[in-house]
């Protein structure tokens, strides 16, 4: 068999045009994820206003003066609602990861001319897709009558800095990225048990996939690259040259652990 | 060409071992927790079975009236933690032990045979050279990702059974049959990745679809663990394809599988 299932290795040209499909999947992507966000809007705020009176979901009065005692009401019960708190803390992580990422690509190895074009590419599309989540996220925060989150995690803030000085090779900012992309999947799983929708339960379930994909590549890369074989490291790989290890180093766990995930309030807005 | 492309196991096994003993531990410690999930939900889910059982008469004719699971004859047990549904094809809706909560419990048990199969048939095929050479990490990918599947089954079986249902350990779904037509008839591992993508996609969809519909909190929880992974195995897959790997910022619902596919 050829080295890959399809034809040569792309080129920058290719892998722009790659990324401009990917970027057309992403925005329709993002179109319904804003569809579920608005949903989720409108049922939170039934929810928790009518449990915050005592009353049913059903007893709401609807109209133009449901809707101002509504809007009024609604400061209030953000500030100590569980869903408005782990909206918050999870544009923090995304605050973070596109702060994270921005650093990256201003590094030579990462974003620059001696650069692999698919490692760049992955970290332009993957901080564009961490800015998606992060306005999005705002954005259901806001339409609860929230403060919007626009500062990076104060947790892993501290851990990044820590790391800045370390980042003077691909493996060492990979390395970085994994732990920002589990700890965001890790507490977007986790969220999923903890909010008060379906549809919030959705958004959160359906981001977390996605950060898991983010990993599952940088770990491949990050072994290719700790392994001495960065030049493996393109679309589409040079199969029967990759080592046998590296089918399955991308996804080390069966089911997606918890234990480091963040707590609702680690990046609420006080 | 260095010689470190001429014989890149060599390179890098070692150290990729090592790594893979580290998340070897971490996998322990998560699977921890999953058990902690999934006997919470065997126990719940096993007193809701038992009431559904004394009202299934009433849910048939509901389903009935709501145009629900129009579904083809399929051969599965009846009752019991020991029998088993098995087949590709099913009875009756109305003839399905699994109601609820129950039911997405068994789709899933059902897509993850379908995957464990579908590998097997992949590695069996490679095994007598039907894809030409295979190469070590592709046969890998293979290996661990049926055994992730094979898990995941047996954790969503192990529900059924606690509930004193049937697990099913066949592929009893209506879209088992196309899949497994296009994996018999791929000739190139090409073919056989693009058939696998779809149905890592399709598991993913299913999983996120489930921890926004189920109302169980075991359940929740083990279907959004689960969900993560199989984005993974996706990611991978489009990896080896030459697409971009993470094309999509929401895993999304469109391709999840309705529980109405189960024919069990």
């Amino acid at each position: 068999m050829s080295d890959s299932l399809d034809g040569p290795v792309l080129d920058e040209p290719g892998l722009a045009c790659l990324m401009e499909e990917s970027q057309d999947l992403h925005a329709d992507a993002m179109r319904a994820g804003r569809h579920q966000l608005d949903d989720y809007v409108a049922a939170a705020k039934e929810s928790s206003f009518a449990r915050s009176r005592g009353l049913g979901a059903g007893a709401l009065v609807v109209g133009a003066a449901g809707a101002t005692v509504l809007g009024s009401a609604l400061p209030a019960f953000a500030a100590g609602n569980t869903d408005v708190q782990v909206l918050q803390t999870a544009a923090s992580i995304e605050n973070l990861a596109v702060a994270t990422y921005g650093v990256a690509l201003g590094l030579p190895f990462i974003g620059g001319g001696s650069a692999n074009p698919v490692v760049k590419a992955f970290a332009q599309m993957t901080m564009k897709q961490h800015q998606d989540h992060a306005k999005g996220f705002n954005a259901a925060v806001k339409q609860l009558g929230g403060k919007e989150q626009h500062n990076p995690d104060p947790k892993y803030l501290a851990y990044v800095n820590s790391q800045k000085p370390k980042l003077t090779n691909a493996s060492a900012v990979a390395g970085l990225a994994i732990a920002l992309e589990d700890v965001a999947a890790q507490t977007y799983t986790k969220n999923v048990s903890q909010v008060s929708t379906g549809d919030l339960r959705q958004l959160f379930a359906g981001v977390a996939g996605v950060e898991a994909q983010h990993k599952a590549i940088l770990l491949a890369v990050k072994a290719l690259i700790d392994g001495g074989a960065p030049q493996l490291i393109a679309l589409p790989p040079k199969l029967n040259k990759l080592p046998k290890a590296a089918g399955s180093v991308g996804f080390p766990d069966t089911f997606y652990p918890t234990k480091s995930a963040s707590p609702a309030s680690e990046g609420a807005v006080k | 060409m260095s010689a470190r492309e001429d014989n890149p196991i060599a390179i890098t096994e070692g150290e990729l071992i090592s790594m893979t003993r580290d998340l070897d531990e971490m996998h322990h410690e998560s699977m921890r927790e999953v058990n902690g999930n999934m006997a919470s939900l065997t126990d719940r889910l096993a007193g809701i079975a038992q009431s559904q059982a004394s009202r299934r008469s009433l849910l048939f004719g509901s389903l009935a009236v709501a145009g629900v699971g129009v579904l083809a004859a399929c051969g599965s047990s009846s009752s019991g933690g020991g029998k088993t549904a098995t087949g590709t094809t099913g009875s009756p809706s109305g003839s399905s032990p699994y109601m609820g909560d129950l039911k997405v419990v068994a789709l899933a048990a059902a897509l993850e045979n379908l995957a464990v199969a579908g590998y097997g048939l992949v590695l069996s095929n490679a095994t007598k050279g039907a894809y030409g050479k295979v190469p070590p990490a592709i046969a890998e990918f293979a290996t661990v990702v049926q055994k992730q599947h094979k898990d995941h089954g047996a954790a969503w079986n192990s529900v059924l059974k606690g509930a004193g249902l049937p697990q099913v350990t066949g592929t009893p779904l209506t879209i088992a049959p196309q899949a497994v037509s296009a994996l018999k008839s791929a000739k190139t591992l090409g073919d056989v990745a693009k058939v696998a993508r779809g149905l890592e996609s399709a598991a993913a969809q299913t999983y996120v679809f489930a921890a926004a519909n189920v109302s169980d909190s075991g359940g929740i929880a083990t279907a959004a663990s689960i969900a993560p992974v199989e984005a993974m195995h996706e990611a991978i897959l489009l990896f080896v394809l030459g697409q971009y790997p993470v094309p999509n910022a929401d895993i999304g619902i469109s391709g999840a599988v309705q529980p109405s596919a189960l024919t069990a």
